[in-house]
């Protein structure tokens, strides 16, 4: 008993640590998928016809799906919040509201979880499976870079999607929200054009920017790296891809709290 | 050694030219975005200032719309504290509305006590100059929520002023008692009567009163009736066939005949008199004719006499009894 109480700090504080080094190694992993992203030497031929089939694989596939659902949720909400506003007397608001709310907010989010939920997911259980069948060992020793040649398409590939899935569901949301508040009339540019300067002033815009950019991130960052830290054992496979997803919507929520946590307090 | 499944072959046709479309899709999107949204904060637009100095700027924020008749001409780019404590608010009116904004101009700020506060501009007049590039001008305030205060305050007295009204004592509820009261004797035998009177006794004398006059009026018109006929038959006597009008008519033709008699009669006498006054001499021989002439005129003047006692017998308004000869 009496030990068991002695070694619980060291416990803790080694759990502690180890806790730090994770987020740490998540951290520097993005980093470098970063600089690589934006290093020209990144795209030689093999690497772009990787590239291609990822972003091909997570953005283009998805695209048309995810952006007719998103409208049909879009315009159900926007909908919502008109005839609310309307009933309250308080039209004047409804566009601002739609505009903040779906594609300030909701568009980004159900972008990043839809990605995460369909790529994030199976690139983890990849990463994870490659990692323990030693394959990042031999493309090594073939004197190819695995972080190169397979991690930072991967990156790439979830940050253009979840980049290309939230502009065009975006702009989609825009247009059925001009359409929501003022019918097919071309009279109510102006009036829209207003509300959206006053909306996206330079904090909202440059927010909304790194917001997108930070969920392109994490969605491929934080599974692969937990997939990475799994130890070589084809059992303990599902537990890696659990904390990675777990350790991914951590985030996404993280990132969304503090977005709206800016924004508004 | 590299493993064959490490490098997939393109099972996908044109693969990299569908990324590089989605790819220059999504900067499309963001570049388009951008550029709207710097269209619609107006950075290419070519502005002019103007400056708005209020004594409190709370509510105005950065972007902020100046309305003019409801449409946006301008909005808030800065909000500072000048030297001498007031808000100095800094606008930016693009030049193709700033034709709206006059010299005469009145700005005003109105505070709602729900939803935002506004700037507004007013131009009454919009033939006067427009207004110059970098222009101060003061910003009237109109404020929903200071009048509350005042408001409350006018409450209060108000509901005092009631308080005091409908107290037990107050005088309102002694004159609504006294009503009550007077409306409780209205409801008696003789009505509002007695309510205004102040008792059945007094309302009795007055009825009884009324009665009486009813019947003094009654008497009142058989007099007058009666008064009637009577001067109905006055009328007949003095205007009517044979009445005294009548009479006097006739007596007064008859008067007539008698002067125009006594009017030759004195021309006689007259004649005489000059005969008399030119023979001079012969006095005694006429005094025979004389005495003749005399009794005549005197005749006359007793029938004179007579005639206007008869008048005055038949006349009985005349006062003036006397007769004036010629």
């Amino acid at each position: 008993m009496h030990r068991e109480i002695v070694r619980a700090p060291g416990e803790l504080a080694g759990a502690f640590l180890t806790w730090c080094a994770s987020w740490w190694r998540v951290l520097h992993f993005g980093a470098l998928a970063l600089v690589m992203a934006f290093s020209p030497a990144t795209y030689d031929r093999d690497n772009r016809v990787v590239t291609a089939n990822q972003i091909y694989f997570t953005a283009w596939q998805v695209l048309p799906w995810f952006t007719l659902l998103s409208a049909l949720l879009g315009m159900v909400l926007i909908r919502i919040v008109v005839v609310t506003a309307a009933s309250y007397g308080l039209s004047q608001y409804a566009l601002e509201m739609v505009v903040r709310v779906l594609v300030l907010e909701l568009v980004p989010l159900t972008a990043a979880l839809f990605v995460a939920l369909r790529s994030g997911s199976a690139i983890n259980t990849e990463v994870t499976l490659m990692h323990i069948h030693g394959h990042f060992d031999d493309m090594r020793r073939a004197g190819v870079d695995p972080l190169r040649r397979e991690l930072v398409p991967r990156v790439i590939g979830s940050a253009v999607s979840v980049l290309a899935l939230a502009s065009v569901s975006g702009a989609v949301a825009l247009l059925f929200a001009y359409i929501g508040v003022y019918g097919f009339s071309p009279w109510g540019f102006d009036g829209f054009t207003r509300t959206f300067g006053h909306i996206f002033d330079l904090q909202v815009t440059m927010g909304l920017a790194l917001k997108l950019l930070l969920f392109g991130l994490a969605v491929a960052v934080i599974p692969i790296s937990a997939s990475l830290e799994a130890p070589r054992e084809v059992r303990l496979a599902p537990v890696a891809v659990l904390r990675g997803m777990v350790r991914l919507f951590l985030v996404l929520v993280l990132i969304e709290g503090a977005s709206l946590m800016i924004k508004y307090i | 050694m590299v493993q064959p499944e490490l490098q997939p072959p393109p099972l996908i046709p044109h693969v990299e030219f569908k990324a590089v479309l989605l790819l220059a899709l999504t900067l499309a999107l963001i570049g388009g975005f951008l550029a709207y949204v710097m269209y619609a904060r107006g950075v290419f637009e070519s502005t002019q200032r103007l400056v708005l100095v209020a004594d409190d700027s709370e509510g105005v924020k950065v972007g902020m719309d100046l309305t003019f008749s409801g449409f946006a001409v301008g909005r808030v780019q800065r909000i500072e504290l000048a030297e001498d404590g007031k808000a100095r608010i800094l606008i930016d009116v693009p030049r193709k509305d700033a034709r709206w904004l006059r010299t005469s101009s009145v700005f005003t700020m109105e505070r709602g006590l729900v939803g935002d506060t506004h700037i507004r501009a007013f131009s009454g007049a919009l033939d006067d100059p427009p207004l110059p590039d970098g222009e101060t001008r003061q910003l009237l305030s109109g404020d929903a929520s200071a009048e509350i205060p005042r408001l409350i305050a006018s409450a209060r007295a108000l509901l005092e002023n009631l308080d005091r009204m409908s107290a037990a004592d107050s005088k309102l509820s002694a004159s609504l008692a006294n009503v009550q009261a007077v409306t409780e004797r209205m409801k008696g035998r003789y009505g509002a009567l007695a309510g205004v009177l102040g008792g059945d006794a007094n309302a009795a004398k007055v009825v009884n009163a009324l009665d009486r006059s009813n019947a003094l009026l009654a008497s009142l018109g058989e007099l007058s009736a009666k008064m009637d006929r009577i001067v109905g038959k006055a009328d007949a006597r003095v205007f009517g066939q044979a009445g005294v009008m009548d009479e006097t008519q006739k007596a007064i033709a008859q008067l007539n005949a008698v002067l125009g008699d006594a009017r030759e009669s004195l021309k006689k006498a007259d004649a005489v008199l000059a005969e008399a006054q030119a023979i001079g001499s012969n006095t005694r021989a006429a005094t025979a004719d004389l005495a003749a002439l005399r009794a005549e005129v005197e005749a006359s003047l007793r029938k004179i006499t007579r005639l206007v006692d008869q008048i005055n017998r038949k006349w009985p308004f005349a006062r003036d009894t006397e007769l004036k000869l010629p």
